[in-house]
């Protein structure tokens, strides 16, 4: 779950009126703060999700200007902790009590509803689940949540408590909070008492949902100007481009970022939808000896121009050793255009791997089909496996072809000349050569357009006005399988993928 | 006959509320409800109230929709994630007696909150993140099929009901159970086909979707295949994460469920801690590994196989010993 630093967390709670200590954000960039709570001070570098920030040097006290000035300068430079959002310098109190305070959720069960859970001890640090004596569980509903008095019946006889009515009130305020932007984790910890009796927030974290982030809130989850933290790999970056030019349907492509095991099978992934994904991960792709190099989604009506263009950048995947290709195996999508999409990236990729690929859904006869006329003249080798037989009946293929070493790949040349056809959307080049056709027959590639967008004309090619091309590579297909190559289709990528 | 609706929200004949009947999902799967047999008599779009779609009057609620067409007992949700709470809260307040929340992301506040708010009504919901119902008495609510012909197509009626976390599966489970000639592993270890053109067929997919707090869970998916006289088998895909499965095993043990349950746990390799495909599917105690739910299904004496593909094979088995 994403998380949200120190600072931010307090902006939620100052909006529910939770009394925080008295703090000021710097973040990197500004200068230096004119007005600076009394020394000493403490200086947190705010790094979302970082934990143990003491220990690694991420939160110091400073006693003096001096210091003060030089320990913003490095918690505020990149260091081994990365780049810090800022610092935040919060006043360093005499307190005479250090609470816990935490809300999260109970997913309930068949006994029980759903709701919320309030987490409060008389001990602050860590580990409050193991106390007992100083701990308050408190079940809590969304629907309905609790009073500040009902928070105070349930604190009555909690030991080493004496600020019932302040605690309460304060709980009562995390909770609004905690409900009010429907966070995952709120934590306060500590929960500092005054020697007045009075309590604030000394430190506090949350986690939070990006779809339960409502747009007015946007500027505090997401501040703008803040520097992306997705970390996207190189290829990753490349699916994104590809993204933004093919918007069609579910692109989805992200690296996995461990280090394989020792003797561990690497796998490419091309998982299509989410039973795709699913049906990978929960029979074979967690399994110890099995590393699964990237997940994958390319489903919801994608072209297969742009399966070919996501297949690229999976194959492109240095140590991958095999490809392997499945979904639900119930696709509403044409199986047979995806499969002209893997016939085409597995030809034309500098990185061919063998294939494991199981067609299911509409036309997945027609799929399988296909390699079985061309697997012979592919540089890999490839096997198809119908709907019927699961990903963790391939195992022992993917074993087997793992070690299997790559025929010398021909550089795959791109057609020469001007496009007849450019195709913006999904993008496209098609190149028709008509010195490659000089029979009267309407070609193959023609004939295979499923949607009337090419027309063959008194021995020409046309495209009607009224039709679209839909990027199902058929006409490719057909062309290379029972024409004259007259049709060819050059799909350009974002960047190189080499 | 009526259909697992009956059992499951006391509908006999569902009539039918669309929410976001005007966009471009909410459209496409209306038709693709309305041609496999669903009776969808209005839609729902705040601020599009007035309008038609494909024939069907759109109203800006529920309550709207109710008003001019008392005979509406259920609804289907085609609304982003962040709009589901309002709109089933909407739905519920109206009075409608079975929901299916299709969207994914919805909020687990949104979720948990939702969860007490129809235990307050004569009211139950399917989802979120599922490709709901498909009954084959002759209606469907959600998505399964893709389309109405690939759904007829796949979609047969027969003896097995399939109750699933998954999309995919619920789709797959369905459909291979109305496949001639379906090959797999056999019970005396070789592999081919497990029946003829005598396929066992189905009652009705019930996808209780893939999040942590499902509104109608496995377990009463499976009281209502319970109680289905058509019903002779379920095939279930349960997985890591939450306590449905725990819990299925349990009213399996006490006697609450009598027919026959064929389980095919996923997740066998899901580390605690770690998402999935399935946002249910994290590990969050040691009653949710997939080795604590294997037990306690073995134990209950329900099947439970470790591969898909041995589902069949396994149902097969049990519809021969009924």
């Amino acid at each position: 779950m994403p998380a949200l630093p120190e600072y931010r967390t307090r902006i939620l709670l100052e909006r529910e009126n939770v009394p925080l200590v008295n703090g000021i954000f710097v973040s990197p960039g500004d200068e230096y703060p004119s007005s600076i709570p009394e020394m000493p001070v403490y200086l947190k570098a705010q790094i979302p999700g970082a934990t143990s920030r003491k220990k690694h040097g991420l939160v110091r006290r400073v006693d003096t200007p001096e210091e003060l000035q030089e320990n913003l300068d490095t918690l505020l430079s990149p260091g081994s902790w990365g780049q810090a959002e800022g610092v935040l310098i919060t006043n360093g109190l005499d307190l005479r009590d250090e609470y816990y305070a935490g809300c999260m959720l109970d997913f309930g069960s068949e006994d029980n509803l759903p709701g919320g859970i309030l987490l409060f001890s008389t001990e602050g640090g860590s580990g409050v689940e193991g106390r007992s004596g100083t701990l308050l569980k408190m079940r809590f509903s969304l629907l309905h949540p609790p009073s500040s008095d009902r928070i105070k019946k349930e604190l009555k006889g909690l030991e080493g408590l004496r600020e019932h009515a302040a605690v309460s009130e304060f709980l009562k305020g995390m909770i609004s909070t905690f409900i009010g932007y429907k966070l995952i984790v709120l934590e306060i910890n500590p929960l500092g008492v005054l020697n007045d009796g009075s309590v604030v927030a000394v430190d506090c974290r949350a986690e939070f949902e990006k779809s339960a982030v409502r747009k007015a809130d946007r500027d505090v989850f997401f501040p703008p100007g803040l520097k992306s933290s997705r970390d996207l790999t190189e290829l990753e970056e490349v699916v994104e481009l590809i993204n933004r030019d093919d918007p069609s349907g579910t692109g989805f492509f992200r690296q996995n970022r461990e280090t394989p095991s020792e003797g561990a099978f690497r796998v490419a992934t091309n998982l299509c939808g989410g039973g795709g994904k699913m049906l990978w991960e929960m029979t074979t792709g967690s399994r110890t000896d099995i590393f699964t190099m990237n997940e994958s989604d390319t489903s919801g009506g994608l072209s297969a121009f742009k399966s070919y263009r996501i297949l690229m950048v999976i194959l492109a995947q240095r140590d991958a050793q095999v490809l392997l290709l499945t979904g639900s195996g119930m696709a509403f999508q044409n199986q047979h255009h995806l499969a002209a999409a893997v016939w085409k990236a597995l030809r034309e990729s500098p990185t061919p791997l063998p294939s494991l690929l199981r067609f299911g859904g509409t036309d997945e006869d027609k799929a399988r089909e296909l390699f079985e006329r061309v697997s012979g003249t592919l540089p890999v080798r490839v096997k198809t496996y119908p709907a019927v037989v699961f990903p963790n009946a391939m195992v022992d293929d993917i074993m087997d072809m793992a070690g299997e070493t790559t025929e010398t790949v021909q550089r795959y040349k791109a057609p020469r000349g001007k496009p007849e056809i450019i195709v913006e959307i999904p993008p496209g080049r098609i190149y028709f050569f008509p010195q490659k056709w000089r029979n009267d027959e309407i070609p193959p590639s023609i004939k295979a357009c499923p949607t009337g967008f090419l027309q063959w004309k008194n021995g020409f090619l046309h495209t009607d006005p009224e039709a679209r091309c839909i990027g199902c590579l058929m006409c490719e297909t057909a062309a290379l399988l029972d024409g004259n190559a007259e049709i060819l289709i050059e799909l350009e990528m974002p960047e190189v993928v080499d | 006959m009526a259909g697992i609706l009956k059992y499951i929200a006391g509908i006999e004949t569902p009539k039918t509320l669309v929410f976001g009947i005007t966009g471009k999902q909410g459209k496409s799967k209306s038709r693709l409800m309305r041609k496999f047999g669903t009776e969808i008599i209005a839609g729902c779009t705040p601020g599009k109230g007035g309008q038609e779609v494909d024939g069907v009057p759109v109203f800006n609620s529920a309550a709207e929709a109710v008003s001019a067409f008392p005979q509406l007992n259920s609804a289907v949700l085609f609304v982003p994630a962040g709009a589901v709470k309002i709109a089933a809260i909407d739905a519920l307040d109206a009075g409608l007696k079975f929901l299916v929340l299709t969207a994914d992301g919805v909020p687990a506040q949104d979720e948990i909150f939702l969860k007490e708010y129809v235990s307050t009504k004569d009211s139950v919901y399917l989802g979120p993140n599922t490709v709901g119902l498909l009954d084959t008495e002759g209606y469907l609510f959600g998505l399964i099929g893709g389309s109405a012909t690939w759904a007829m197509k796949n979609y047969k009626p027969g003896k097995v009901g399939v109750v699933s976390r998954s999309g995919g599966l619920s789709q797959l489970l369905g459909a291979f159970h109305c496949r001639p000639n379906l090959p797999g592993p056999r019970a005396d270890g070789s592999y081919g086909p497990l029946w003829g053109d005598d396929y066992p067929g189905l009652s009705a997919v019930l996808c209780v979707g893939g999040d942590p707090v499902p509104g109608i869970s496995m377990l009463d998916a499976a009281i209502a295949f319970e109680k289905d006289p058509r019903t002779e088998v379920m095939a279930v895909y349960g997985e890591t994460g939450t306590t449905q499965e725990n819990d299925l095993a349990s009213a399996v043990m006490n006697g609450e469920i009598t027919k026959p349950v064929v389980v095919f746990l996923g997740g066998k390799f899901t580390k605690a801690g770690v998402s999935q495909s399935h946002a249910g599917a994290m590990i969050r105690n040691e009653n949710e590994t997939w080795e604590a739910k294997q037990k306690a299904l073995l134990d209950a004496g329900v099947t439970v196989v470790e591969r898909p593909d041995a589902v069949f094979g396994a149902v097969l088995g049990k519809l021969k010993e009924s």
